[in-house]
């Protein structure tokens, strides 16, 4: 499956929805859409397209603005598709995929605590790999990690 | 296979499981956000901790993904090195499953024989890694350093004795009353919930789904060696069982080829002019020290190797800084634990053991 067949198949069903279908590399090509034609993309995806399994969503804090992806593979074309939107900073949600893929429970979850992507309508949205309570997000670039340190070694009178 | 390290959280009416919620991160060290923070070539370090008893298949996942996004291509004879490493990891993965899954279920003898023949496998790591669990061996662009003289006849050694280990496993496993009565028909997860809650590897297999991106999207050497997809249909227990053994034996076939291939074909095993950058990210460049501006490239890597628990894939992007601006990792264990209302709840709570011991839980690769 080439981005051209992707694009011919997607564009009728999402109008202005679909953006562009880019060449990636290592999969069938990337889809970048508009966060608010989400489900009607996952649902072309999985039923028209045939991408039936959702490998993986993360998400990438580009700093003024987030992205979310989702890998997808298709058992009929032996490949795998690459699904990308941005989202706001400051009001970082898009709907959930679980309700077209299952598996898409426990990614989003991740993403949530992670890059703090909020999934509208989500069956379990709570702490993953973080303690419940947990408020940071420590896959966002404002979240530093710790310098290392410059020990001084004082010397020491003999 | 990895016990201690999760909890799994159980609604029980009498023996009977009306709910689970696994509860994971306990082993969470943020790998994904200390690489954003490492030069490409000290991620591999945090790869091999990923997973502990597969840091082979992790490193490659990585490099091939760092490799797409930085543009570097490895020598052929690096490739061959990187499926034997791979796959032999594959056996010592497997093995270790074996051991500790059957002790799970009350079998204590065939622990010894797991462990004493992954030994084997882990004195080859050691003579060209000189490691036995992290190895740091695969770099960008190649492997670290060729394999010792007479290593391709040792590996031989083991390749023989392994191959004539399956019949004693059998008898032990398949031959053992206990074994079937606790095995059969538990734990069932059928094709299409498979797919659906992203399960993949081994236990996909059992339910009869013939996919492994060693075949379907090859890489490395991988289309250069002839193997079989090894599939079973029961999608229980004990078929997932089987697809490990038939794995097993698919990877002793793989390595035959690869050591006969390596035997032939001496040549580098990392590419040369690589970026000066690559080698020694901190070593100074004439007298301006690590300060010189250099250039790095900018781009995106995708991979997807086939893990000996699954389908594990990496998405690597590059900035044009110094680190990767973001890695993300799908394990496919995390995967495999999500859907675990879908095949445990109905069974009793003594068929816990069996059931969560069936799906390989690794939980270094499910927290990262």
């Amino acid at each position: 499956m080439e981005p051209d067949d992707i694009a011919r198949q997607l564009a009728p069903k999402l109008g202005d929805g679909l953006l562009s279908v880019e060449p990636f590399p290592g999969t069938a090509g990337r889809v970048r859409f508009r966060p608010e034609k989400a489900l009607d993309l996952f649902r072309s995806v999985r039923d028209d397209l045939h991408f039936g399994h959702l490998s993986m969503v993360g998400g990438i804090d580009w700093v003024d603005h987030r992205e979310v992806f989702y890998v997808a593979w298709s058992d009929e074309a032996k490949q795998y598709v690459f699904l990308s939107t941005d989202v706001p900073a400051n009001a970082a949600h898009i709907e959930t995929a679980s309700s077209i893929w299952p598996s898409a429970n426990w990614h989003e979850r991740e993403a949530w605590e992670m890059v703090d992507i909020t999934f509208d309508h989500h069956p379990d949205l709570r702490h993953l790999l973080m303690p419940d309570g947990y408020t940071f997000h420590p896959l966002l670039r404002s979240f530093k990690l710790h310098e290392p340190e410059e020990l001084e070694v004082k010397s020491r009178r003999v | 296979m990895t016990h201690g390290l999760w909890n799994l959280r159980v609604k029980i009416d009498g023996e009977m499981i009306l709910d689970v919620d696994p509860e994971m991160g306990y082993l969470h060290r943020g790998i994904e956000k200390i690489s954003e923070d490492r030069h490409y070539n000290e991620v591999i370090t945090l790869m091999d901790r990923c997973c502990y008893v597969a840091g082979f298949s992790w490193e490659h996942l990585y490099i091939l993904s760092a490799e797409e996004a930085l543009g570097i291509r490895p020598p052929e004879r690096a490739e061959y090195l990187r499926v034997l490493c791979d796959e032999f990891q594959r056996i010592g993965s497997h093995l270790m499953w074996y051991a500790a899954f059957v002790q799970d279920i009350g079998l204590m003898s065939p622990f010894l024989y797991g462990m004493r023949d992954r030994d084997l496998v882990l004195d080859l790591f050691q003579s060209f890694t000189g490691a036995r669990m992290t190895y740091e061996y695969m770099r960008v662009g190649g492997v670290r350093n060729d394999v010792p003289s007479g290593f391709t006849d040792q590996c031989r050694k083991v390749l023989n004795w392994l191959t004539d280990r399956f019949v004693e496993y059998d008898q032990l496993c398949l031959g053992s009353t206990i074994f079937r009565e606790r095995c059969d028909g538990l734990g069932l997860l059928k094709a299409q919930d498979c797919v659906a809650h992203g399960v993949t590897g081994p236990m996909l297999r059992s339910a009869g789904v013939r996919r492994d991106l060693r075949k379907d999207r090859p890489y490395s050497a991988y289309d250069r060696v002839d193997f079989d997809v090894a599939v079973a249909d029961g999608a229980d227990v004990t078929a997932r069982y089987l697809v490990r053994m038939e794995e097993m034996r698919q990877s002793i076939r793989i390595l035959n080829q690869v050591v006969d291939w390596l035997d032939r074909h001496p040549g580098p095993v990392l590419a040369d002019r690589l970026p000066r950058w690559l080698g020694a990210p901190y070593a100074p460049i004439g007298n301006e020290g690590y300060l010189l501006k250099r250039n790095y490239p900018k781009g995106v890597g995708f991979s997807a190797v086939e893990e000996p628990h699954g389908e594990a894939q990496a998405y690597t992007v590059n900035d044009g800084g110094e680190h990767p601006y973001r890695v993300k990792f799908r394990s496919p264990v995390f995967a495999n634990i999500s859907a675990a209302r879908q095949y445990l709840i109905g069974y009793h709570v003594a068929d816990i053991p069996p059931i969560m011991g069936s799906v390989d839980v690794c939980v270094g690769e499910v927290d990262r």
